[in-house]
């Protein structure tokens, strides 16, 4: 940001290019930088009387005596975080399979593959999540059929189901990245791991990793925000027992109507992601900048 | 097995295909040890398949590789006694110089107090002393090349395997680097096996070079064997500048042939141990640029051949200047060494002369049936 500063400050403004920025400001203003700024107004608001509000921290300081609120916070970015560690165990070797042992049209069908599934909308596959977990859905009834169990099995509404479901929706924003990065690591690299005496854990270990990343971070920053800022899959796949926050934020602002907590619990969802975000860059010694590009 | 202590790598009848292709054909030699190989070929000529199976990076169809007595077939490329410099080098990007050195050792299971001290050991023997702690990005090409070859020879491997490493150099550090790599090898006495495809290299930096072609080894010598006694018409085209002709034999005398070119010029060559040349056979003729004697007037000697010419162009390149002439009752074209001596100075285009070459300088090879 600082650099972007002062390079203004020495080249006068063009107004063709203040133009061109127009709609990405508009929208970064309008959309974003707007409704947090009002979400944080309404947040500091206290209601002391009917329709009168004053300024004070009640909202957050709710936020931390309630357990129930901080305990389903701390449940979401713990499951978050699983989640997002999961994803990048699984979705690391199919990337890698992807990129570096397939030639030719098997490596685009099979990338393909990966992305075929995102053509249909989240709630769409949610939904064929449940037909085949339910207590009558397709595997309790196979199971069954094959005598393996006696009476049906409910597979929803527990933590398995819903890390199940975050990990599958997010796959595609770990896989994407992943393996463009894989793809674009020479093989003499790998080769030359190995032929300096390297064996396959530490050509992968020293090599590989090293140069996915990059990758490795902005995949788990795309995943950990996605899946913290999901509702549908916990609500649908957890039912009542899911406990995530955004689902809190949600009983606030539409069943509760208590806009003020609503948007407290908002702001503190934006601050800690952030904050997690910050800390895994920290931890990973890479930049924002350099992740994201 | 006492021949096996005098060879560092044995190949035995070599030969990798793929599906109906078959890049190694038979190949068979035997490399001594602190000796510098070069395998040179043109691209596709299966040289690279060749070296990969050395490395391990790849297994032959059938054949052994014997690398210090012990049989290769089977062990994967991190257990043989073998490294490898790669074309683009692989040094490691995200490691520096130093780390990129020791990540063999590391393998080993070196401690590190030892790993140091040969780290540093390595690089000042490579004239690179103190930019352990350089980024890779921060070397210039040729300290590079020094550093990939560090990091392989720090491990003393049996063999060095180098892939075409110095293809991606400018002209002026390659000719430097080819000195450079002479001077390691004799240092480290380490057998190198070089591939290329340029035949400078090979010559300049090789005890032993293999002519490779079509999968298969065509000659193996001495630069100097190559380059004078060429055993077909392969090597004697490929290695060194050449004029080549296709001829018919006219004539066979008791020590030379006479034959005649498609375009009518009647030469005396060499002859070729081949009984089943008969007259009218067809045969390839080849004599070196530099093989040609040029003079402003008529020497006296019948068995030479004396053909009169008139300068068609004049490729100025330093010590590598080369006359472009026509003979004058055929039109052949031929390529002749320019020698710049005072005698020569002030020729120009159009101007007449005498070329001769005794017939022994013209090597004959029977006509190859190959499409190339």
């Amino acid at each position: 940001m600082k650099t972007i500063g002062t390079a203004n400050a020495r080249t006068p403004i063009k107004l063709g290019l203040l133009l061109l920025l127009c709609p990405i400001l508009l929208w970064l203003f309008l959309l974003v930088i707007l409704p947090q700024l009002t979400m944080l107004n309404i947040s500091l608001q206290e209601r002391v009387a009917p329709r009168i509000y004053e300024y004070g921290f009640s909202n957050f300081i709710a936020f931390f005596t309630e357990p129930l609120y901080w305990n389903t916070f701390l449940r979401t970015a713990i499951m978050s975080i699983i989640a997002t560690i999961l994803t990048l165990i699984i979705a690391f070797p199919i990337s890698y399979y992807i990129a570096k042992m397939l030639r030719g049209r098997a490596k685009g069908l099979l990338f393909v593959l990966c992305l075929i599934p995102f053509w249909v909308s989240e709630l769409v596959r949610t939904y064929g999540w449940m037909i085949l977990l339910r207590e009558s859905g397709v595997i309790s009834t196979f199971l069954q059929y094959i005598g393996l169990v006696d009476g049906p099995i409910e597979f929803l509404y527990t933590d398995a189901t819903i890390m199940l479901g975050l990990v599958y929706s997010s796959m595609l924003f770990m896989v994407v990245p992943l393996t463009s990065t894989l793809d674009s690591l020479d093989d003499s690299y790998i080769e030359a791991g190995y032929d300096l005496g390297g064996n396959g854990f530490s050509v992968f270990w020293h090599i590989v990793v090293p140069h996915a990343k990059p990758a490795i971070v902005s995949g788990c920053i795309v995943v950990f925000m996605l899946t913290l800022g999901n509702y549908l899959t916990p609500i649908l796949l957890g039912g009542k027992s899911s406990l995530w926050f955004t689902e809190q934020i949600f009983t606030q602002f539409i069943t509760r109507f208590n806009w003020q907590q609503g948007s407290a619990f908002g702001v503190l969802l934006l601050s800690i992601s952030s904050l997690i975000v910050w800390l895994g860059l920290k931890l990973s010694r890479q930049s924002f900048s350099k992740v994201m590009s | 097995m006492l021949n096996h202590m005098e060879f560092d790598l044995q190949c035995t009848d070599i030969v990798r295909k793929f599906d109906d292709f078959t890049a190694v054909d038979h190949v068979s030699f035997a490399i001594k040890k602190g000796s510098f190989f070069s395998i040179l070929g043109p691209s596709g000529c299966g040289k690279t398949t060749l070296l990969r199976m050395l490395a391990g990076f790849d297994n032959p169809t059938s054949g052994e590789i014997i690398i210090k007595g012990k049989s290769m077939n089977g062990v994967a490329p991190n257990k043989r006694p073998v490294n490898m410099v790669f074309q683009h080098l692989a040094l490691f990007p995200n490691m520096n110089v130093s780390e990129n050195i020791a990540y063999g050792l590391h393998r080993q299971g070196i401690n590190k107090v030892e790993i140091k001290h040969r780290v540093e050991q390595v690089l000042a023997r490579v004239n690179l002393a103190g930019s352990g702690n350089k980024q890779i990005t921060q070397l210039s090409g040729g300290q590079k090349q020094r550093i990939a070859i560090a990091r392989c020879l720090v491990l003393n491997p049996d063999v060095l395997l180098l892939d075409e490493p110095l293809g991606a150099l400018d002209l002026k550090l390659r000719e430097h680097m080819k000195v450079e790599l002479k001077q390691l090898q004799q240092e480290f006495e380490t057998t190198f096996v070089y591939i290329t495809h340029d035949q400078s290299e090979a010559l300049v930096m090789s005890d032993q070079v293999a002519v490779m072609n079509h999968g298969q080894f065509q000659q193996v010598g001495d630069p100097q064997q190559l380059y004078y006694q060429p055993d077909n018409a392969f090597v004697a085209g490929f290695v060194g500048d050449s004029n080549k002709w296709s001829a018919s034999v006219i004539d066979i005398l008791p020590d030379s042939l006479k034959v005649k070119t498609t375009t009518g010029l009647i030469l005396s060559v060499s002859k070729v141990d081949n009984k089943s040349l008969i007259i009218g056979s067809e045969v390839d003729i080849f004599i070196r640029p530099e093989a040609v004697h040029i003079s402003q007037q008529v020497t006296a000697n019948l068995q030479d051949n004396h053909l009169n010419i008139k300068i068609n162009n004049i490729l100025f390149d330093g010590a590598n200047s080369q006359l472009l002439v026509e003979e004058q009752n055929s039109g052949e074209e031929i390529k002749v060494k320019l020698p710049q001596t005072a005698e020569f100075m002030h020729l120009q285009k159009g101007d007449k002369l005498q070329i001769s070459f005794p017939f022994q300088q013209v090597k004959t090879f029977p006509k190859e049936l190959e499409v190339s």
